[in-house]
């Protein structure tokens, strides 16, 4: 693939990967946040195997693999097992910011990213496709920040990290010689097994009356110093 | 290195496969005391820094010793701490005997995650060991069989692992900085140090802001603090005397590792504006939510957020005396903590509470974990004649230097938080109750660390070996700290 057709592709995955954020941010049925997300983690994939096929570098093609087995399939499987035993379909209520306020916030982001960081990296960026990875990374880790502030649920929340964790990959992928690219996404990908491993046993030992109790705490997250 | 992989095999092998509580305690107790030797070895004899692998990943250098030791002591006593500890919480019902295995290996998993952080010249590598001791740290928490005890982990995993995807964004760009401003594409510590004054002060600010937010938040740092309090005081005490005098560390380190490459750098004046703010906020918050608390271990837990401050801004306000005592603060805090947790433990044991509303006459029932509590609270408050009141005072007079408005603050807020443990002390020892109740009595494994711990911070307050002065001071020199 010459350069300027894969830059071309690279650069419409990305715009897809804005799109599916969006989704997320805007949609209430949790089923469709994992979809979304999956399709996400699988976009992901894709950027990461044409880039593979453009440098050649191995580490890419592993990333490539791994993204698509843990991000695209098996993540997406467990929460979907853990939503079952949670017998939550919806996002009723959420804090701060309605869905259709977010999205308007997002445009914010986004342009408020390119600015605040659009200068600065021009400095040491390779190309335009670098720049631009940098500013829809970035942006996607605060979309993903807004999701875990404003959704009450516990398992919209992992969703919201897991969008994050999806920005830094994206950010990760077009500085693809930086060191143990690889070992940081197993861990990242562990934590938040970890995370819905301990929900998940914590649910399936539970009354649902029980659980739900259990999940109030969780709107108060990020307030500092409650405790 | 193959010979320590080779150990570690060894070890996990063991802990997977033995069988009885005394020796998985025993391995425990023994690799900790094996890394405490070997730090302290390593500080005393070998020429450092000493480099363990081929690309300069991993490497021993005077400041990585010195934190290794620390926290190694610290597991040590934990380790030992843990034998009579973790037979009564058997005893009590609140760990299943069939969570022992895991108890355990999770304490080693998260003592060389520590380790390994320590040791990590490369960035990403300490970025993906400090990660790693947050979930050894979450599956310690959890081992208890309480329902509070998952919310807690998982509100800690979750606050530290967002805040540390924003550090690893910061590590991106520092990359791709290190790639254009230097000779080599690197995140080797040592290789960004040497050539810090090449680097574009903009972005490496902005690095360095993203890398702050992630290890701020595992030092427990406002306003990332709020996973600290309810975690240190769900923990078993054992695990919160981890939490709070080896895994806060990790993030100071960190912290630490980072400026000494900003103060050579033209962003140093921002940079350090930017800890000396979050320092002081931090303190700040801490001591006026000291004032209310009915919780000892959250009391606790608060004093560790402040004493985190204290060495946020201690490091902000740059300059070696500064770095000095913000390094003694910390060998300082720690065994204060260690102290201070291992006796709430105990008091913990005997009312099966540590809210102040269950607590009588402890000086009666408890009178070794009292005593410990009262040492423990008046280092940590920085009372003269025990260590903290040291590294407090010299950091205090570095920063009247840089203003005489912060030092008057940060005065006052200390005075809350005496105010706060002094309140809390005086309604802890006024409490009676006319109901007599059994007594636990604690054994020699829980005794001893108390003893010790109360004997090594008497001894520092009064008295600084030279060794620990020519450590201190070469860690200042090698880290170039002006």
């Amino acid at each position: 693939m010459n350069s300027l057709a894969f830059e071309g592709v690279v650069k419409v995955i990305l715009v897809l990967v804005l799109v599916s954020a969006v989704v997320i941010i805007s949609r209430r049925d949790i089923l469709s946040l994992f979809r979304s997300y999956a399709a996400q983690s699988l976009l992901l994939a894709l950027v990461a195997f044409l880039s593979f096929i453009q440098d050649g570098q191995l580490v890419l093609l592993y990333t490539s693999v791994l993204i698509l087995v843990v991000k695209g399939v098996f993540i997406p499987f467990i929460l979907k097992r853990a939503q079952r035993g949670m017998s939550i379909d919806r996002d009723i209520d959420f804090h701060y910011l309605q869905p259709s306020g977010s999205i308007l916030v997002s445009v914010l982001v986004i342009v408020g990213v390119y600015a605040a960081v659009a200068d600065k990296l021009k400095v040491v960026s390779g190309g335009s496709l670098f720049l631009l990875g940098a500013v829809l990374g970035i942006s996607l880790t605060l979309m993903g920040m807004m999701v875990i502030f404003s959704r009450r649920q516990v398992i919209s929340k992992i969703v919201g990290y897991l969008v994050m964790e999806n920005g830094v990959v994206l950010f990760s992928l077009f500085v693809s010689e930086l060191p143990f690219l690889i070992e940081v996404l197993v861990l990242m990908d562990l934590v938040i097994l970890v995370v819905i491993s301990a929900i998940l046993a914590f649910g399936m030992s539970s009354s649902l009356e029980e659980f739900h109790k259990s999940l109030n705490p969780f709107h108060d997250w990020f307030r500092g110093g409650n405790a | 290195m193959i010979v320590v992989l080779l150990l570690l095999v060894l070890l996990f092998g063991a802990l997977v496969l033995v069988r009885g509580r005394r020796l998985l305690n025993l391995l425990t107790v023994a690799d900790a005391a094996v890394v405490l030797g070997a730090s302290l070895y390593m500080m005393a004899y070998s020429g450092l820094p000493v480099y363990l692998t081929g690309d300069g990943s991993l490497f021993v250098d005077m400041l990585s010793a010195y934190e290794v030791a620390i926290s190694c002591l610290v597991f040590l006593f934990a380790a030992v701490f843990a034998r009579g500890y973790v037979e009564s919480l058997i005893s009590d019902g609140e760990l299943s005997p069939g969570n022992m295995r895991m108890f355990y290996v999770s304490f080693n998993v998260l003592m060389w995650s520590v380790v390994l952080a320590f040791i990590s010249n490369n960035l990403a590598l300490l970025w993906i060991f400090a990660e790693l001791t947050t979930v050894a740290s979450a599956m310690l928490i959890v081992v208890l069989n309480a329902k509070d005890n998952i919310t807690a982990a998982i509100k800690y995993v979750f606050i530290t692992s967002t805040a540390m995807l924003f550090s690893f964004i910061g590590l991106i760009m520092l990359f791709a900085l290190s790639r254009h401003d230097l000779s080599a594409a690197t995140l080797n510590w040592d290789v960004l140090a040497a050539g810090a004054a090449s680097l574009s002060p903009g972005l490496f600010a902005l690095s360095f802001v993203l890398i702050f937010i992630g290890f701020a938040a595992k030092s427990g740092i406002v306003p990332f603090h709020a996973w600290l309090p309810p975690a240190h005081a769900k923990a078993p005490s054992d695990v919160s005397v981890l939490l709070s005098s080896s895994v806060v560390n990790v993030g100071i380190y960190a912290i630490i590792r980072m400026y000494a490459i900003g103060i050579h750098t033209d962003a140093r004046g921002f940079l350090s504006a930017l800890l000396i703010f979050f320092g002081v906020l931090t303190i700040a918050v801490a001591s006026f939510s000291m004032v209310v608390r009915s919780n000892l271990k959250k009391l606790v837990a608060f004093s560790s957020v402040e004493n985190m401050g204290f060495m946020v801004m201690g490091i902000g306000l740059g300059g070696p005396i500064a770095l000095f005592w913000v390094l003694f603060h910390t060998l300082a805090h720690a065994l204060s903590k260690a102290l201070l947790f291992f006796s709430a433990g105990v008091i913990q044991h005997q009312y099966h509470s540590v809210k102040i509303e269950s607590i009588y006459d402890p000086l009666r029932y408890q009178p070794l974990a009292t005593v410990g509590l009262i040492v423990g609270g008046l280092a940590v408050l920085g009372f003269p004649s025990l260590p903290l009141f040291i590294s407090k005072f010299f950091i205090l007079s570095q920063l009247a230097r840089f203003s005489v408005w912060l030092l008057a603050l940060v005065l006052f807020a200390l005075l809350v938080a005496a105010g706060g443990f002094g309140f809390f002390f005086i309604r802890l020892m006024a409490r009676d109750k006319p109901v007599k109740m059994m007594r636990f009595s604690p054994g020699l494994s829980i005794r001893v660390p108390i003893v010790v711990l109360m004997i090594i911070l008497l001894f520092m307050g009064l008295f600084i070996p030279d060794s620990l002065s020519r450590v201190l001071g070469d860690i200042v020199a090698a880290l170039r700290w002006s």
